[in-house]
């Protein structure tokens, strides 16, 4: 188990700032995303962790080892890429000893380590296939085996699941936590979709236009964010206007309480819309004096009410953030 | 607008109408070489009544025995590897790193490839007459002839390699290789070059086609290639000189038959599992 850290980061395509000053360090066996928007620099943090990025300024260390100008080959990390990046001309069992024959293992414990690899991820009886022979599920699978092989000290993760189906997402989610868990390797996950990294990481880090805004437990991320962009980005949000007629007020739908008494509660509004949705209802509420529309996750079955409704709203006590004008 | 039945059989008919009148037009002037060179019948005999008579492959088996025929075919079949050899050498890591680090000379490269067919053969020859007493030491070698054929092969081959390269992850397909811990030349080996296996006999085969054709500079550098000794042998025996052009011509055929097939035998292999298919299956 090794620590990774970046201090100081600062990466410049041509004008494009992709990072201003990332600092964040991953402890040994620990996995944290790295989660934002399209373009916010995720993804280059990772390709600077690679070896395939160089930054312009700071330091990148593996351990007590500086790695910042070490070449990609002599990095010793496995990575995981979007696309499936199997070798189309080796199969399953090659594409997983590729790594091995690089650093010159010899032949029968390449061949054992091969097959535990393969069983790690429940595909050994696939050794023989091609990668067009599998799914795109069981491709990511051998991806990640391949990666895994060579006992990396740091696992990368592109996006390893956005292009598969909902479905074999949420499996191969469980099996990629499931495995780096049990193998304890410091995991780098660049995703996204804040489900994917609420439920796999021990830390999330938000980023938006090249800095991290916040860093911390997925709880922290979610219930306590530091700012209106994390607040924003992670899970939904209302918007109120602030009491005092200055900013806002960011709340998270289940924390804003809803009764059939239209005098029970601060706020007054009409019901628009209910969206039954399992375990919780969406309901949505036009606010009178805002004339704003508030969404309020109720659990199902606790209010009944229907469109064009009257009713009353309150914002729990202690939630919500403030962002000033 | 509903067409009548007349009109849709005309539609069907009209594309293989086109298809045999260009058979035609390209078979007849071929079996009349091939009548010229392989009937033992004087040209003013020949017929559609002895269309069938007296075919022979004398007229070939002769120029075979004839003494420069072994040395100008070894030479062409040399500088045919030669050439491709060469050609691979030197367009899988350009086209590579164009793709990989430089996408946007993509287009500079592409038309710096095509210049061979802007500009034709004879120009490059010019060329050749002006550096020719500075550069004996080198266009003294028959092997001289590699370069200028690499050249007039160009706008073939970096197409074959460009669309193999198009065709993979590329860019994903060597950083995995890379954080695997390979080195460039073993990812060029081990990656790159058994995923371009398609692209790379196809560039040969057009590598070996354009070297087997290529008759002006060889002739002006006075080297005894094929083409040089068929147009040659052409001139004491007329006969055997076209045997061997539609021999040549054949050769070539087949080559690209060959290509045709590899392309085929690339696209049909089984597709990627569908998403549909994905759900039912093991993760």
């Amino acid at each position: 188990m090794t620590s990774l850290s970046f201090t100081g980061i600062r990466k410049t395509f041509g004008t494009t700032v992709a990072l201003e000053s990332l600092d964040l360090a991953l402890q040994p066996g620990e996995l944290v995303s790295l989660l934002g928007p399209s373009g916010c620099g995720k993804t280059t943090a990772l390709r600077i962790a690679a070896g395939f990025e160089i930054p312009d300024t700071g330091v990148v260390s593996l351990g007590e080892s500086v790695i910042t100008g070490t070449p990609a080959h002599r990095r010793n990390m496995g990575m995981v890429f979007q696309s499936y990046s199997l070798f189309p001309n080796l199969t399953v069992a090659q594409n997983v000893d590729f790594g091995l024959r690089n650093r010159k293992v010899e032949k029968a414990k390449r061949n054992s380590r091969v097959g535990e690899m393969l069983e790690l991820v429940q595909l050994g009886e696939l050794g023989k296939r091609y990668p067009h022979q599998l799914s795109g599920g069981q491709q990511q699978r051998v991806a990640l085996a391949r990666a895994l092989a060579v006992q990396p000290e740091v696992l990368l993760l592109d996006e390893p699941l956005s292009a598969l189906d909902a479905k074999v997402r949420s499996t191969l989610r469980d099996e990629i936590r499931r495995i780096q868990t049990e193998l304890k390797t410091t995991t780098l996950f660049v995703t996204h979709d804040q489900d994917e990294a609420l439920a796999i990481s021990d830390r999330i880090g938000v980023m938006s236009n090249g800095r991290l805004e916040q860093l911390g437990t997925p709880e922290d991320v979610y219930l306590r964010p530091a700012s209106p962009f994390v607040a924003r980005f992670v899970g939904s949000i209302n918007e109120l206007p602030n009491s005092n007629g200055v900013g806002k007020i960011l709340v998270r739908p289940e924390d804003v309480t809803i009764s059939a008494d239209e005098n029970e509660l601060t706020m007054r509004g009409t019901v628009t819309r209910v969206t039954f949705q399992g375990p919780v209802t969406i309901i949505s509420v036009r606010v009178d004096v805002v004339d704003q529309l508030v969404n309020v996750h109720a659990a199902s079955g606790s209010i009944q009410t229907q469109v064009g409704d009257r009713v009353s709203l309150a914002v729990a006590p202690g939630r919500g953030i403030v962002e000033a004008a | 607008m509903k067409q009548s039945r007349s009109q849709r059989a005309l539609g069907r008919l009209l594309p293989t109408l086109v298809l045999i009148a260009s058979a035609i037009f390209f078979a007849f002037p071929l079996l009349a070489m091939a009548r010229f060179a392989f009937q033992n019948l004087q040209v003013i005999d020949l017929g559609w009544n002895n269309l069938f008579e007296k075919w022979s492959i004398s007229s070939v088996t002769a120029s075979f025995s004839d003494d420069f025929f072994a040395e100008a075919f070894t030479l062409s079949l040399k500088l045919a590897v030669g050439t491709a050899l060469f050609t691979l050498g030197l367009l899988i890591p350009t086209a590579v790193w164009v793709h990989l680090r430089l996408p946007k000379a993509r287009v500079f490269v592409e038309f710096l490839t095509i210049l061979p067919y802007v500009i034709p053969a004879i120009a490059l020859v010019a060329g050749i007459v002006v550096v020719k007493p500075h550069a004996r030491w080198f266009l003294n070698s028959d092997y001289s002839l590699i370069p200028f054929y690499v050249v007039l092969a160009l706008p073939f081959t970096y197409r074959s390699i460009d669309t193999g390269l198009r065709a993979i992850d590329l860019k994903v397909l060597v950083e995995a290789s890379r954080s695997l811990g390979s080195t460039w030349i073993a990812t060029l080996f081990r990656v790159v070059i058994p995923n371009l296996r398609a692209a790379i006999i196809s560039s040969t085969f057009l590598t070996v086609a354009v070297v087997l054709g290529e008759y002006t500079i060889s002739d002006v550098l006075l080297k005894r290639t094929f083409p040089s000794f068929m147009a040659q042998y052409r001139q004491s025996d007329p006969r055997g000189g076209y045997a061997l052009a539609i021999l040549a011509l054949l050769g070539t055929t087949l080559l690209f038959v060959a290509i045709g097939v590899l392309s085929k035998s690339r696209s049909t292999r089984p597709q990627q599992v569908s998403r549909s298919q994905e759900n039912e299956i093991l993760v």
